[in-house]
């Protein structure tokens, strides 16, 4: 019998969040500036159709975008490459590709979220890994990404009360979902920031502690957004590019032993249960 | 005061059914009924009404209206249908009409019918205000809350707020409610339902602001078609004198619809030295669609540092447009405040928070610029 040619389909990493403006954007092209530093190949998705900041973060101007591929999809049908509608992103000889939001708000409109899901899983069987950045809601598109991915980073940031019940409405309605528990991964971000709210609360609320934590750096985090350099490339260390890093090392298990994840912690009553009483 | 009541029914049994609820509701008289609109136009003024009931089913309600106007010019009259209509309620009122009620009623609903009306003013209107964000962080939860309390102080009337921020509404946590009915149960309804009725799903707040309270979890957004949304709104609108509306970040039906039903669209961003300006233009193209764009959208940032009119000023150079209000930085007070389930302007009522938004609600309410002789 020939040796057939084994497809081999790259991770989909995918960050979500139930409420908006937590780092989702910041993490996602840190996490993929990280890996492609690594010399993994790496594509970035702006699935935050309307108003993405990917391409604004990293001071892209691409020439086509996902409204292209769709295109593309809708003329060609198979014979459609997304590889020809990304865009490189490069720094200190690190290079990733990126897959930009449409630059038209009526083109965003009318993504279907079938063409765009056919998109990802062009990707994986060209990178190793495909960094998904979102929207903060379930919409049709988000849901059938979250069913795709490798792993999905459930973000959040304790800032006040309502955005708290945001978070735990998103992580009881993942539960819903049933997705393996290892599959979504809680992480603070922003986690110093002014707020009377304490991080255990948060987590006796939701019911298991956060993977991971990130700082909080306002300078740091507009600094690299207002340069279009992620953290993580930077000569000047950060805590929070430090942090990121280690975040990026655990999902890819360099020298890190998963803990028991508190699989059995006592969840208790907590403050917050005015509103969750 | 004790209701007068002439009832007109060109229908035997519904008339039978209505002499009923009316005679059995405290506060209620019936003083006349009958079949025949003439009837009614030529004898009932002996028995002086001052509230006519007037069945305007299959008629030319508008001018029926008249009619009944011209020979009881005191009166209040409630039309009454078999099925709420945005449109013909907007012409009954217009005509001269208080209000519409849906029969058969009960007693309950009749009463509140006419408490609902009376509080309403005859010629009110309403303004319909929608907070449009491009992403979501705006502050705008925030600033409708607070704007609401103060048009209701300021002005007295009625202010309804409708969460239409259908997966993570965050009004009821902002209010500190346990709502019993939401947006869900009103969309179910909603083809039952008259403004009266309807009355019932919003949960007071103050004596004069109420919130329909959005969903308690996201998969319920479904549940409140576009359609029934509208419905909402337009029936809404004949129970406030402001009905400001919180609705999902970004351009989707919900915010789209909403939108198209506004008297004005606020498009609100927060400061935050990204690319909020640059969203906050993009989606004013969007809306420069609409012909009358210019008075319609307004342009609100928050978190605004230093909140003074140089910073408007240069907001507004940047944006290409004119910059309505600007909110300040108050970071511990709106968050405090709404983890308490409080109002900041009403925590500190003479922060810069609770004056710009006052300001706002000058500018809306017209108070910003007329100069009112009149004593109010
Ligand atoms: N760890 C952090 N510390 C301080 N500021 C942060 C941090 N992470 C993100 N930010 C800031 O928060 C804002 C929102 O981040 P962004 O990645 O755009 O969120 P999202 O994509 O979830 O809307 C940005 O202005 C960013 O600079
Ligand atoms: N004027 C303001 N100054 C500083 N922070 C604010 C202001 N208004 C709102 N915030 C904070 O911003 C976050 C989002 O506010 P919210 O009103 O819920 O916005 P949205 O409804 O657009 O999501 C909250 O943490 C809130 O405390
Ligand atoms: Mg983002
Ligand atoms: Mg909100």
């Amino acid at each position: 019998m020939p040796d057939i040619e084994k497809e081999i389909h790259g991770a989909v990493f995918t960050f979500f969040s139930t409420a908006s403006a937590v780092g989702k954007t910041l993490l996602s092209c840190n996490m993929a500036s990280e890996l492609a530093r690594q010399r993994k190949r790496v594509c970035l998705v702006d699935f935050d159709l309307q108003f993405g900041d990917v391409c604004n973060y990293l001071q892209l101007l691409p020439q086509r975008t996902l409204a292209d591929v769709q295109q593309a999809m809708l003329m060609q049908g198979e014979a459609c490459h997304v590889e020809e509608y990304l865009t490189p992103y490069e720094y200190g000889g690190v290079v990733f590709y990126v897959l930009a939001a449409p630059k038209k708000l009526e083109e965003a409109y009318n993504i279907q979220s079938d063409y765009a899901i056919r998109a990802i899983r062009q990707l994986q069987t060209k990178f190793d890994y495909v960094i998904v950045d979102t929207t903060s809601m379930f919409s049709v598109l988000n849901l059938a990404l979250l069913d795709l991915s490798t792993i999905v980073t459930f973000l959040g940031i304790v800032d006040f009360i309502p955005t708290i019940k945001n978070m735990k409405i998103g992580s009881d309605t993942l539960n819903d979902l049933n997705y393996d528990k290892h599959k979504i991964r809680m992480v603070l971000n922003r986690s110093n920031a002014k707020t009377r709210i304490g991080i255990d609360d948060v987590e006796k609320l939701l019911g298991e502690p956060f993977y991971h934590i990130l700082p909080n750096d306002f300078r740091a985090a507009s600094q690299s957004i207002k340069e279009g350099i992620p953290l993580v490339l930077k000569t000047e260390r950060t805590d929070l590019g430090e942090a990121l890093r280690d975040l990026v090392a655990r999902y890819t298990n360099q020298g890190y032993e998963e803990s028991d994840e508190g699989m059995d912690e006592y969840v208790g009553e907590s403050w917050l249960s005015r509103i969750f009483g | 005061m004790i209701n007068r009541v002439l009832l007109v029914e060109r229908d035997r049994l519904m008339l039978e059914k209505l002499t009923q609820v009316v005679q059995g509701t405290r506060g209620f008289e019936l003083v006349a009924r009958y079949q025949s609109i003439s009837d009614a136009l030529g004898q009932g003024a002996i028995f002086n009404p001052n509230l006519i009931l007037l069945d305007i089913e299959k008629q030319n309600s508008v001018a029926l209206i008249a009619d009944f106007l011209k020979v009881y010019p005191k009166a209040s009259i409630l039309c009454m249908g078999e099925k709420w209509q945005a449109e013909s309620a907007s012409h009954i009122v217009k005509a001269g009409a208080r209000g519409y009620i849906i029969k058969p009623f009960t007693g309950v609903e009749l009463q509140e019918a006419v408490d609902t009306f009376a509080k309403m003013g005859s010629e009110s209107g309403c303004e319909t205000l929608v907070f449009f964000s491009p992403k979501g962080k705006s502050g705008k939860t925030t600033l409708i809350a607070n704007l609401a309390v103060a048009l209701a102080r300021k002005t007295h009337e009625q202010v309804g707020i409708i969460d239409a921020d259908l997966q993570f509404g965050d009004m009821a946590v902002f209010f500190n409610l346990a709502p019993k009915s939401t947006i869900v149960e009103a969309a179910r309804d909603a083809k039952f339902l008259s403004p009266i009725t309807l009355h019932s799903y919003y949960m007071p707040v103050t004596q004069n602001v109420s919130v329909l309270c959005g969903t308690e979890t996201p998969n319920l957004s479904d549940k409140v078609s576009i359609r029934r949304l509208e419905n909402i709104i337009s029936m809404s609108r004949s129970l406030f004198r402001y009905l400001l509306i919180d609705v999902p970040p970004g351009f989707n039906p919900t915010s789209i619809a909403a939108a198209e039903k506004s008297n004005t669209t606020f498009l609100v961003s927060m400061i935050n030295d990204a690319y909020e300006i640059d969203h906050t233009k993009r989606a004013l193209e969007i809306f420069k669609d609409w012909e009358d764009y210019n008075e319609r959208v307004k342009a609100i940032f928050t978190r605004v540092e230093p909140c003074n009119s140089q910073s408007q000023q240069n907001l507004a150079n940047k944006l290409g447009y004119p910059v309505t209000a600007i909110i300040p930085n108050e970071y511990g007070i709106v968050s405090d405040a709404a983890d308490n389930g409080k109002m900041a302007s009403d925590i500190r009522p003479d922060s810069p928070l609770a004056r710009s938004v006052d300001r706002l609600a000058d500018e809306i309410t017209g108070r910003g610029h007329r100069i009112r002789w009149e004593k109010s």
